[in-house]
């Protein structure tokens, strides 16, 4: 197993709060119990390598993706419910009781979060930390402090083993 | 002078004082007649003339009912007073009372107010400069326009003719500024929204002191007068010629440094020394007495990001500081190379000796010795003499030394050997650089991965600051790059000025229509998420498609350092007017404000609006008939949260980087909710239906391909007609399948009828909207029969303000 709690160093200081670091069957487990999950998926997933993670967790467990930034083109044509969303847009949605949610069927409880840049995936988290009760599970390569839980800062061949060990633990 | 021009008064108590009934009425018939002769020129005075923090809070609460204010806090914390620091998170109360959104609004507003404080401090040193120089009764010149301050007579209601008369205009900017940052202090305001309206109000004080600001350099220092052939200026790091003495300025004013070009040309030095410059000084530089359109001889250097990098690489021989954006740490930086730095403003003086009084040889001699490692010099007759003088002495002495921080081959590779690859400045860089992997290659003398890291670096140092092995990473970086910043030549157009008027009457009609698609304003800092080119791929794909494309300060620059395969920059290729497939470059970050004022000028001049005074109604105009939306994609200054917060007020919407998203604050609409994509027509105070576009007012894109799709879309406004609206249509559906692999979920919101949809793809764009809307269709007339939300009526009149309204 991926050691995916450590060096959960911070990048910078947003408040006395920070995200808990988190096991992968932790995450697994977070995944597989949300009632109404979103996987919210930056343009990092573009590399070849996540993005075929990507699509597989998404198919796992039929959880439905917002493509942010400029991610929607590697989810064309992949067989997954995808659909395009700006991520500040989307942060503060989350925090809507009344948004309908990219199915017209309400607000998400959960989000699940891979391909971001730490700096503007913390930023808008900051918004859905303090004015909203969804919770944030970050399977990044980051650690995410404005997450709920998240993992550690892992190496690439680290990050990718860790993915995998979610997908095998869905 | 009294105001009174009727009515009654009494005066007691007053025993010696003579009261002359003639002179009163006489000033009273005065001011009536200067009333009159204001009106007859500007027309009649609108409802906000000079206006104060409250004046226009009911229509930034209007925006704020449609585009909320949405709250990223950078910290979860207050430490403001003595009471905390309290802990905010979960939107808790401190010990003052204040809740997380207020304080996130506070901290958001102080970032306005400190630009809008920043531009207009700047703008009055210039203006007194100026006035001591000219006098204030040199006549105000922009060029060919009536229109001459579009910020002034929108907010003030006056329209300044000569130099004097910019100075009220200052003061009041001043007086509320001062009123603004009194509400900073803990118990002034508390709701959040209110400090909301005070940034609105701060970025709208922020482009009036940025006019005042230009129109005084413009006027008075021979700048190109809204020339869009203003002359080709030399950018990038390999345009400056290191063999001949170098003198490099870094700033936004230009007062001092054109004592040292004035000095170099009177003295024959112009070409036997090289002066350029990093941020607006040098476009400033590059716009002083070239409204003749001759070449001009200073350099641009590059943005901020260039900064440690051009001193580090031991070119300058003197550094000339005056304003705003200078990196705190260049007095350390230069004192390691022997490079002097002399502050020209007293604003920042770098804890280095007041030199002023001395006798200039004196300091020179100093200087050159090493006796002082620069000074603060703020006669500008002296600074003209010193700088020079400084650098021809240095420049030999500083080549015999062959002083460079950029490692030789052998400490190159000493260096990189030190490296233990522990990360720790992947975690510190802002940019979340793979500096430790690129290290590691380099330990094979393969430094190609460093040198990739070169342009996505902004020069900010926090990789250094970590490094537990003191490894100077950016002079890595640099020394990897020497071939890429040797070959870093381009060409910017020199900053035009104002758009004129008759080129607004030109391109009024197809902008207000949408025939032209809309204008693309890129614009701000140089923080960029993915390297300077990102500007570049937007400008070039915008201008493709004949949107207007505006551009400014260190944006402006960046992009004229990339070249098409036949060696030219997109300013060589693309004329500059205001015309659809045409790029300006305004000028320097104080010329932002003719990029406002444009918009302000197609209502006034094209729509005959009246301006004075006026600012609600010019702005409702603005953000429902002209498709103009910003781009500060490196946003990092403060300067720029007041200049996109400004636009905002002024109904212009704006998209910034992803690092922006730490201004803390975005006014996002909820597209989702159908209450609030309503107008009245103004012509019977009816609601109507409009499509959800603009969608925010500023907020963040992740990448550049996202925010071409995001401007391509916010392009389109309710006046569009059906050509336009069509061509609105095209480019959006063509960015969003280039960049984002599909069409817009969203697109039926804004199709009123067939004729709306592009020509090429109507038949099926009309399937889907059957098979996937329910809307009928008559197949044999390709016609709608129902469906579409929104109408179309090419005679309506939309107003978010019901006052506008006939029956109101």
């Amino acid at each position: 197993m991926v050691d995916t709690t450590k060096n959960t160093k911070l990048f910078t200081t947003y408040g006395v709060k920070t995200s808990k670091a988190i096991s992968t069957e932790i995450a697994a487990k977070l995944i597989s119990k949300a009632k109404k999950p979103l996987f919210v998926v930056g343009t990092g997933v573009l590399d070849p390598e996540v993005l075929d993670r990507a699509v597989k967790i998404s198919k796992a467990k039929n959880i439905p993706i917002a493509a942010t930034g400029s991610s929607m083109i590697g989810f064309v044509d992949k067989g997954v419910n995808a659909k395009y969303i700006n991520l500040h847009a989307l942060g503060f949605y989350l925090t809507d009781p009344n948004w309908p949610g990219l199915d017209g069927n309400g607000n998400y409880d959960t989000i699940i979060l891979l391909g971001h840049k730490k700096y503007y995936i913390n930023q808008v988290l900051s918004a859905t930390k303090n004015f909203s009760d969804v919770k944030a599970i970050s399977i990044d390569k980051s650690y995410i402090q404005n997450a709920t839980m998240s993992f550690g800062n892992l190496s690439k061949a680290d990050h990718i083993a860790a993915l995998d060990e979610v997908i095998d633990l869905l | 002078m009294s105001k009174l021009t009727t009515g009654s008064f009494s005066i007691e108590d007053l025993e010696s004082v003579q009261i002359t009934i003639n002179n009163i009425v006489g000033a009273a018939k005065e001011v009536a007649k200067e009333v009159k002769g204001a009106e007859e020129e500007l027309g009649p005075m609108g409802p906000t003339p000079f206006p104060t923090i409250a004046t226009l809070r009911d229509w930034s609460f209007t925006l704020f009912d449609r585009y909320e204010p949405v709250y990223t806090p950078m910290c979860d914390q207050c430490c403001y007073c003595t009471f905390g620091p309290c802990n905010l998170e979960g939107n808790k109360r401190g010990a003052c009372g204040i809740d997380m959104k207020g304080q996130a609004a506070r901290e958001f507003f102080l970032r306005c107010l400190t630009g809008c404080a920043c531009h207009s401090a700047h703008g009055r040193h210039l203006l007194n400069h100026i006035v001591d120089l000219f006098g204030g009764d040199m006549p105000i010149n922009m060029g060919a326009s009536n229109v001459i301050a579009p910020n002034i007579q929108l907010v003030t209601g006056r329209q300044p003719k000569t130099l004097g008369e910019l100075k009220p205009i200052m003061e009041y900017v001043e007086e509320e500024v001062g009123q603004l940052l009194a509400t900073v202090h803990a118990g002034q305001e508390a709701a959040a929204i209110d400090y909301d309206n005070k940034a609105m109000f701060a970025g709208v004080l922020d482009h009036v002191g940025m006019e005042v600001s230009d129109i005084a350099q413009v006027t008075a220092l021979g700048f190109p007068k809204s020339d869009p052939e203003a002359p080709l200026v030399e950018v990038g790091m390999g345009t400056i010629d290191a063999s001949k003495p170098v003198i490099i300025a870094i700033g936004h004013n230009v007062a001092g440094v054109t004592y040292i070009m004035d000095y170099m040309e009177d003295n024959g030095l112009t070409d036997k020394m090289e002066i350029g410059g990093l941020c607006c000084t040098a476009f400033d530089m590059t716009r002083y007495k070239r409204e003749d359109r001759k070449a001009p001889y200073a350099k641009i250097v590059g943005t901020i990001s260039k900064e440690l990098k051009i001193v580090r690489s031991g070119i300058p021989d003197v550094i000339v500081l005056d304003e705003q954006c200078v990196r705190a740490d260049l007095v350390m930086e230069g004192q390691k190379l022997k490079i002097p730095i002399i502050a020209s403003n007293e604003k920042i003086m770098y804890g280095l000796d007041d030199r002023t009084n001395d006798d200039v040889d004196a300091i020179v001699e100093d200087l050159v010795t090493g006796k002082i490692p620069g000074c603060v010099m703020l006669d500008y007759e002296k600074l003209g003499e010193l700088v020079p003088k400084v650098a021809l002495k240095m420049a030999p002495i500083r080549e015999a030394e062959g002083l460079s921080a950029i490692p030789t081959d052998d400490e190159m590779k000493a260096l990189v050997s030190k490296c233990v690859e522990c990360g720790e400045c992947a975690l510190a860089c802002p940019e979340e650089l793979g500096i430790p992997a690129a290290i590691a290659v380099a330990k094979g003398e393969d430094y190609s991965a460093l040198e990739e890291l070169h342009d996505l670096c902004v020069g900010c140092r926090r990789c250094e600051q970590v490094c537990n092995k003191e490894i100077p990473i950016l002079s890595l970086i640099e020394k990897a790059a020497q071939k890429a910043i040797a070959e870093e030549k381009g060409f910017v157009r020199a900053g035009r000025g104002q758009v004129s008027d008759p080129e607004i009457r030109a391109e009024g009609l197809n902008l207000v229509m949408g025939t032209t698609p809309g204008v693309i304003a890129i614009i701000g800092c140089a923080n960029y998420p993915a390297g300077s080119k990102d500007v570049y791929s937007i400008a070039e794909e915008f201008l493709n498609r004949n949107y207007i494309v505006a551009v400014s300060g260190c944006s402006a620059m960046d992009i004229g350092m990339y070249k098409d395969a036949d060696g030219k920059t997109l300013y060589e290729r693309y004329p500059g007017r205001f015309e659809k497939g045409n790029i300006l470059n305004t000028g320097s970050c104080v010329s932002n404000a003719h990029i406002s004022g444009t918009v302000h000028k197609v209502a006034a001049i094209f729509a005959s609006r009246n301006l004075s005074g006026n600012l609600a109604e010019i702005a409702d105009y603005a953000i429902n008939r002209v498709g103009a939306v910003g781009l500060a994609w490196g946003a990092y200054s403060q300067k720029a949260a007041a200049i996109g917060t400004g636009c905002n007020m002024y109904g212009i919407p704006a998209v910034l980087g992803p690092h922006s998203g730490k201004y803390r604050r975005a006014l996002i609409a909820k597209t989702y909710d159908d209450s609030k994509w309503e107008l009245y027509d103004s012509r019977n105070g009816s609601k109507m239906a409009i499509p959800p576009s603009p969608e925010f007012l500023i907020t963040t894109a992740e990448t550049w391909q996202e925010a071409c799709v995001m401007l391509a879309k916010n392009c389109i406004r309710v006046s569009d007609n059906s050509m336009g609206r069509s061509i609105k249509l095209t480019h959006w559906m063509e960015l969003s399948e280039k960049y984002l692999g599909v069409l817009p979920e969203d697109l039926y919101k804004f199709v009123r009828n067939e004729a709306d949809l592009p020509l090429a793809k109507r038949e099926m764009l009309l399937k889907m909207l059957e098979s996937e809307r329910g809307w009928e269709i008559d197949w044999k007339k390709k016609k709608i029969i129902s469906g579409p939300a929104i109408k179309f009526d090419v005679s309506a009149q939309p107003t978010n303000l019901k006052r506008l309204c006939k029956e109101a």
